[in-house]
């Protein structure tokens, strides 16, 4: 992962020259096309793509790593390639417009992050946010935060969004949680998101592609969409010494994408609890840290 | 397996911060039928992550027939056969310490517990819990006589602690706030916040000025700025690793002291050094 303050120019010109070249599949070859610098680390064995980052200032706490250059260099210690990262402004922010302008800027001068525009469908115009998104910002797929922006999965604006997203080929990634509710700000509280009518919701629309993100392994959490095959979770909370595998064993490898929640988690603990179990093997950890994300942000059928 | 894996240091660094774990939750809320069927299988799904991080010892809390669980039969069995409570130790007697769950709801057989598997061995301390029949607010005036019989016996308080959004789930619970009275009626005593009150940035506040206070890091998300936050507010002398293995997992809890922004040193002492102070084990 390359820092901005030492991005080279030409590195930047072939991120710009990549995306020109990437209209008839907006912004997937961004993806696909991962940094070829080595990371720093001596000890990485994987290269890994974190599919769940945040930019800018969580809203309630300065965090240690919430400075792009330090987050992108604490994440390249450590193996990371590629980061989908979105944005904490987009929690609680209105003017989308602009968190989703700030969000591209930064990730222009690095090109490692790839940024995942915020839309809130119950703001209006929210139709023009994600154009712009997908049109002006070239971005690969958006972030949907329905617990701060309240709505559930059956209001029907939501559902126009998958449609569009799912015409237009890009991902969905829907943020269940962004804080143990135990711990939230008693003035901004966020029960996590209730996915059980997702199944419904999907059934009409069986190419969108959706990743959950912070999803616990409960049942609350897992079974409705346990056999959803167009829908991927990432690891950033699933807890619990062999919750990584059990959560393998109960969606399929395939659907296990790496994500660490940094820099509100600490990035660490989300790389080790994937192969703490010993339980996986080299095949499966290199699935889970990186290839099963090319896939997913590829379009390429899970089964 | 472990030397080059994401996110964890070199087998040989990790040995070298000579890891004791103060807070291991096998089958935490009942062990088996038999004293040990789940404990033991809890354990041993644990080992994996054990030896990734290279542990040198757990404390665990077992439950000594106090009433500490939901199961008259269990506690029964428990009571007639009190040998079964020392199993664990006699399979892993390298790895593990014991703590017994006490229940402050009962001072007198708490204080016979004391007498029986502290002042006799094999247990190192208590441990307080905050929900189930056994749980009592650790400000009530129960805990006087018990925290005095402990500090005779130059046992560890594990007190579980919490602060949560919405206010308490359960009324035995306990917070930090509450533990902070109790520590200031007892101030030789040592006291251990068990998951530093969880929401951390009040519950390092509510033990600062307690410096027989310390807190225990597992139990919660690993929110990054909790370690930085203790180790300026409280100092890295204060601060006790916990895994809650296996309910927790390691990366979480390791991952809290490995990627916090701090010194090795203060590592070394939050990772071992510090609960080995505390503990007369070597």
């Amino acid at each position: 992962m390359r820092f901005p303050s030492s991005t080279p120019a030409d590195e930047m010109l072939s991120r710009r020259e990549t995306l020109k070249l990437a209209l008839a599949a907006p912004a997937v070859s961004a993806l696909v096309s991962e940094s070829p610098m080595a990371t720093d680390s001596e000890s990485a064995s994987f290269r890994i793509i974190d599919t769940n980052i945040s930019l800018f200032q969580w809203p309630f706490q300065r965090l240690p790593l919430d400075t792009i250059p330090e987050l992108v260099r604490r994440l390249r210690s450590l193996g990371v390639t590629q980061a989908w990262a979105g944005s904490f402004e987009g929690l609680l922010h209105r003017d989308t417009t602009a968190v989703n302008n700030r969000l591209a800027e930064a990730c222009i001068d690095c090109s490692d992050l790839i940024p995942i525009g915020s839309i809130n469908p119950m703001l209006p115009g929210w139709q023009e946010d994600l154009e712009r998104c997908l049109q002006h910002h070239q971005m690969p797929g958006v972030r949907l935060h329905p617990n701060y922006h309240g709505y559930v999965l059956t209001d029907n604006p939501f559902i126009e969004l998958l449609k569009r997203c799912s015409d237009s080929g890009c991902f969905v990634q829907i943020a269940v949680s962004m804080e143990d509710n135990r711990t939230q700000s008693t003035l901004v509280q966020a029960a996590d998101v209730d996915l059980s009518p997702l199944g419904d919701v999907l059934s009409h629309m069986p190419a969108v592609r959706v990743q959950l993100l912070n999803c616990r392994l409960r049942p609350a959490q897992l079974g409705p969409v346990r056999h959803l095959s167009n829908v991927t979770l990432d690891t950033a909370r699933v807890d619990g010494t062999d919750a990584i595998p059990q959560l393998v064993k109960a969606v399929g490898q395939e659907r296990v994408l790496f994500g660490s929640h940094s820099p509100f988690l600490i990035p660490e603990a989300a790389m080790i609890r994937v192969h703490e179990s010993q339980q996986l093997d080299t095949a499966s950890l290199s699935a889970i840290y990186r290839d099963n994300a090319l896939q997913f942000a590829a379009g390429e059928s899970i089964s | 397996m472990t030397a080059s894996m994401p996110g964890l240091p070199s087998s040989k660094m990790l040995k070298s911060y000579r890891i004791w774990d103060s807070y291991f939750t096998p089958a935490f809320s009942h062990p088996g039928q038999d004293g040990s069927i789940l404990l033991f299988r809890e354990i041993e799904r644990s080992l994996p992550a054990i030896q990734c991080g290279q542990f040198e010892k757990l404390c665990y809390f077992p439950h000594i027939g106090l009433g500490t669980t939901t199961d008259p039969d269990f506690e029964q069995m428990v009571k007639s056969r009190p040998q079964t409570i020392r199993t664990p130790l006699e399979r892993w007697p390298d790895l593990l310490i014991g703590m017994v769950q006490l229940n402050a709801n009962d001072v007198a057989a708490s204080l016979d517990a004391l007498d029986r598997w502290i002042q006799n061995g094999p247990m190192k301390g208590v441990y307080f819990p905050g929900g189930g029949p056994a749980a009592l607010t650790c400000n009530h005036p129960n805990f006087d006589p018990l925290v005095e019989r402990i500090q005779q016996l130059g046992g560890v308080i594990m007190q579980h602690t919490w602060f949560k959004t919405g206010g308490k789930k359960s009324s035995g619970e306990s917070t930090p706030s509450e533990l902070a009275e109790l520590a200031a009626r007892h101030p030789e005593q040592p006291f251990v916040a068990a998951h530093a009150g969880g929401e951390w940035e009040q519950g390092i506040r509510a033990v600062r000025d307690l410096p027989n206070v310390f807190v225990e890091t597992s139990g919660f998300d690993a929110k990054a700025g909790f370690i930085e936050m203790a180790v300026r507010e409280l100092g890295a002398k204060r601060i006790i690793f916990g895994s809650h293995l296996p309910s927790r997992s390691l990366g979480t809890e390791l991952g809290k002291i490995i990627g916090a922004n701090i010194s090795d040193d203060d590592r070394r002492l939050i990772l071992g050094a510090n609960f080995r102070r505390l503990l007369p084990v070597e």
